[in-house]
């Protein structure tokens, strides 16, 4: 068995401690990588940040709300005429 | 790309990025106490340390650069560059751009750690225990899922780890070997050498 106070031991035990910081920066870097996808994967799940929407489509020319209203088919129109003015009004 | 795409990234990226920067300052912690055993020599410490740095900023970078140009979210480059000049959660953004900042001081400090000096170095890098409480205090603040189960595990667990080192450091205080050998030198240089 070698001593371990040789440099031939030495350089061996630094070898050994380089391959080992090779592949715990590689280890790190690739489940960095992993992590994003992951933590944006669960951060998608929790909190989407998009509105869930539906079409609606009617058969009929009114829709019936819970309440039993109507809603109106009348189109919603505008209309524009010139200015009125307005004074005397109190303090 | 689609907005939502980058907005997970972000959110991803971030999450990534804290648990690096304290993976950091916690080999940080380790290496100024000089642990090591058999199978773990110090320079690894070291080493991990400087290259969990250098990723640090590359996902930090990601962070930053997918909030940037998220079409929905209009932040700008100017709120990435200059602190509290976001309209959006102006002071806790503020925070993540110090923090980056400070950090990417740090880096380029270490990166050029032999022509400033190891005291000036030494100072800067204290900088450390700065911008890792504004990293956290950033992902409280802004952070869409600060709140949510996963991400608050994760920054409880951070900063468990870092007080602890912390705490660690100052419970065991200085563990230089040449530490007497190097006070006994100086006092033997200012004795030939009175000032």
């Amino acid at each position: 068995m070698e001593p371990k106070d040789t440099p031939h031991a030495r350089v061996r035990a630094r070898d050994a401690g380089m391959r080992l910081l090779t592949r715990l920066t590689t280890g790190a870097a690739v489940s960095a990588v992993i992590g994003v996808g992951l933590f944006g994967a669960v951060s998608a799940y929790t909190i989407p940040g998009t509105a869930t929407t539906s079409t609606i489509t009617s058969s009929s020319s009114s829709t019936s709300t819970s309440a039993g209203l109507q809603s109106s088919t009348t189109p919603v129109t505008s209309s524009s005429s010139s200015g009125v003015a307005v004074s005397g009004g109190s303090r | 790309m689609n907005n939502s795409v980058l907005w997970y990234t972000t959110r991803g990226a971030g999450a990534v990025s804290l648990v690096l920067l304290s993976a950091v300052v916690v080999l940080g912690i380790l290496s100024v106490l000089r642990v090591q055993t058999t199978g773990w020599p110090r320079f690894l410490t070291v080493g991990l340390h400087r290259n969990l740095a250098l990723m640090t900023l590359v996902f930090l970078t990601l962070h930053i650069v997918t909030a940037v140009v998220d079409p929905f979210t209009h932040l700008g480059w100017l709120a990435a560059v200059v602190p509290f000049s976001s309209y959006y959660r102006t002071f806790w953004l503020g925070l993540g751009t110090i923090a980056f900042e400070l950090l990417l001081a740090i880096v380029l400090t270490s990166l050029v750690r032999g022509f400033i000096g190891q005291a000036a170095w030494r100072l800067l890098h204290w900088l450390t225990y700065a911008a890792w409480p504004f990293a956290v205090l950033h992902g409280v603040g802004t952070g869409t899922d600060a709140w949510s189960a996963w991400l608050f595990t994760l920054q409880a667990f951070c900063v468990i780890a870092v007080l602890a080192a912390i705490g660690y450091r100052f419970m065991t205080g200085s563990r230089d070997p040449l530490a007497d050998a190097r006070s006994s030198f100086q006092g033997a240089v200012d004795r030939r050498e009175p000032r």
